[in-house]
């Protein structure tokens, strides 16, 4: 059986969440940047077990630096979002907190994944100089450049949405 | 008429098309992309996946801008409005809006790119100057700690020299002086890099006189060159201002630091000072410097970086083992006065160095000679009292040793500061000696303890024993009330100066 289900990703530009759907879907990666405008779509199927698979219908919406911003027509129908930000620009989520708010208070059904990519970039110290503002907040620490933990992050995502 | 135009200039950019409500395709015009009847259109772009969604909905509206689509590896940029009715007949209509959006997109590329990167360069910014910060703190940190064994190395040697010892014991005694002194100016130059480097190093503009501290450089490194084999040469032009105002410390650094190095990279030959004037203009007198040297020279690719921090010019120099600072303090102190260094140089012949400085003129005879005659043991007509509070043993003894050769106080000695104020209140002492940190006080909190009593103990004179000596420290000292600084490591005249000007 296969459940179709459209994940929404959402960040500040630059962030690396073309980067993170790229690595996903077709397991490349690419240092240059390209500024996404509007949305790509891209599909892809995750076999969870031999009768349970996920058709992701994933949406790589263009970066904002303020999430009230995005044009809400792009987040109809959605089953789940991926909230990306980089780890190694403290101004990608110097607002962290009051993005997640904004969307637990909007689409308090959705079930929401938070996720600091670039994970790479950084070291240990760094993570624990900001454990105050990641804790509880974050999910999970991904590198689309070596593909740490992102297709854990989406297989997790997939269970929680079956 | 006008149809004819529209119909040359017009570009039909839209695709209609009709599917039912489970999104296969009823009818369309196939002008963007091809999809033929009855297929699904979910089947040609993941986006109308969303048709599952909307078309349950009925009689509804749903506008998207800008979306993403690829057909037969075409590139399609798109407005895309959906109209859901209730009649299993639901109209999609697309526009092709690939050229404006492409264009937007090159605007936002660049506008992003300029953004990311000017935050990655803030943030390498903010990590070196951390990185700075740290190293500098903790070479002046490391550079105090030094202080105290420095100064007692000094002060006891120099007590020592006047004992009785036999003429080995002399020499390894000068030895040793030679030394203390050398690690001194080490010290110092590591200090004034640090200073320099957090922007706390000022000029302290005095009047002075000038031919004197030329004088004085010259009879120092005359008998330096000579030691080593080297004539001396001076030429002071006449007509150099008597007394000028700058900082002289710093002055005699810079005249000293280059000094050093031509005699330290000459191995034959001679070292030549020569001090000229340009002009005086404005109350201000241009004077020019050339220090030149007959040494191993520096090849023209290295010019540029002998004023770089640690900077040695070859293995032999390096034997000598100084750390390469005294050229980089030269250039910083040379452009904080206003001026520039320059550099001719030829291998195995020799090196110049020249810069103009201008100085203020100054007539001020009267404060140098009271600049000069500050050092003068006052006629005391009794002994006076001392209170030393210091918890370095070490400094204890240097101190003591130094007063009680004089004669001329009784010292009492406190290491706890909470003991201050018990040792002051009705016993007599006419000056206290504070270290600049005991345990948990500090000096300024132990100055405010003893200005907080009555009246009489408010002029007692306080000097603090400072191993911090940046400006701002000697400010906060001021504002606590604190009388002078006598900063680490210090010897013997300066201590002595700083007590009698306070006992006068």
């Amino acid at each position: 059986m296969i459940a179709s289900k459209k994940i929404v990703l959402i960040g500040h530009f630059g962030v690396g969440k073309t980067s993170l759907i790229r690595r996903f879907v077709e397991n490349t990666f690419s240092e240059d940047y390209k500024v996404t405008i509007g949305v790509h779509i891209s599909k892809k199927t995750l076999e969870l077990s031999e009768d349970q698979s996920v058709s992701f219908i994933i949406w790589d919406l263009e970066g904002q630096d303020d999430i009230k911003k995005t044009r809400v027509s792009y987040l109809l129908g959605t089953h789940a979002f991926i909230y990306v930000f980089d780890l190694s620009r403290p101004s990608t989520f110097e607002n962290l907190k009051s993005e997640i708010n904004y969307l637990h208070e909007n689409y308090s059904k959705i079930p929401l994944k938070v996720v600091g990519n670039k994970v790479d970039l950084v070291n240990k110290e760094y993570l624990t100089q900001y454990n105050d503002e990641f804790d509880d907040l974050v999910d999970l620490f991904v590198s689309a450049k070596n593909g740490s933990r992102v297709e854990s992050l989406f297989s997790k995502l997939a269970k929680e949405l079956i | 008429m006008l149809e004819a135009y529209k119909k040359k200039y017009h570009q039909n950019n839209f695709q209609y098309i009709l599917v039912d409500n489970f999104g296969a395709v009823l009818e369309t015009d196939n002008n963007l992309f091809t999809v033929q009847p009855k297929s699904l259109l979910q089947d040609c772009h993941p986006f109308f996946e969303i048709l599952t969604d909307l078309l349950q909905v009925n009689d509804e509206t749903f506008e998207f801008s800008c979306i993403n689509l690829e057909f037969n590896n075409k590139i399609l940029i798109a407005d895309i409005i959906i109209i859901s009715q209730n009649k299993n007949e639901n109209l999609i209509i697309l526009e092709d809006l690939t050229k404006h959006y492409n264009n937007y997109q090159l605007t936002a590329q660049t506008r992003n790119e300029s953004i990311i990167n000017s935050q990655v360069l803030e943030l390498k910014n903010e990590y070196l100057l951390e990185k700075e910060t740290f190293k500098n703190n903790f070479i002046a940190n490391f550079s105090h700690q030094l202080r105290n064994p420095i100064t007692a190395s000094i002060i006891f040697s120099d007590l020592l020299i006047n004992s009785n010892l036999n003429a080995d014991q002399k020499n390894y005694l000068d030895i040793i002086q030679s030394a203390n002194k050398d690690l001194k100016t080490r010290i110092e130059d590591i200090l004034d890099i640090s200073k320099i480097e957090s922007g706390k190093l000022s000029l302290n503009d005095k009047v002075f006189d000038f031919g004197k501290l030329l004088n004085d450089i010259i009879t120092g490194y005359k008998i330096l060159a000579n030691n080593k084999g080297l004539e001396f040469n001076f030429n002071l032009q006449e007509g150099l201002p008597e007394y000028v105002k700058a900082d002289q410390y710093r002055l005699k650094q810079i005249i000293a630091n280059l000094l050093t190095n031509a005699i330290n990279n000459t191995h034959t030959g001679s070292i030549t000072l020569n001090v000229s004037l340009n002009y005086v203009r404005a109350k201000k007198a241009n004077i020019h410097f050339e220090i030149m040297d007959t040494g191993i020279g520096i090849e023209a690719s290295k010019i540029d970086t002998i004023f770089e921090r640690f900077t040695k010019l070859d293995a032999a120099a390096r034997n000598d083992k100084r750390i390469g600072l005294g050229l980089s303090i030269v250039k910083y102190l040379i452009s904080e006065m206003q001026g520039n260094i320059k550099v001719e140089s030829e291998i195995n012949k020799g090196s110049k160095f020249t810069f103009n400085l201008s100085f203020k003129l100054s007539n001020h005879r009267e404060s140098i000679k009271e600049e000069l005659l500050k050092y003068q043991v006052p006629k005391l007509n009794k002994k006076y009292h001392i209170l030393l509070v210091e918890d370095s043993e070490l400094i204890q003894l240097t101190i003591l040793k130094i007063l009680a050769a004089t004669g001329h106080f009784y010292i009492n000695i406190i290491s706890k500061g909470e003991e201050l104020v018990s040792n002051i209140i009705n016993k007599d002492v006419d000056l206290i000696l504070l270290a600049n940190t005991i345990q948990d006080f500090s000096a300024m909190d132990l100055a405010a303890s003893v200005r907080n009593l009555s009246r009489e103990y408010k002029k007692t004179p306080i000097i603090v024993l400072s191993t911090q000596a940046f400006k701002e420290d000697i400010k906060r000292f001021k504002q606590a009330k604190i009388n002078d600084v006598v900063t680490k490591p210090f010897d013997e005249t300066i201590l002595l100066e700083k007590i009698y000007k306070h006992m006068k």
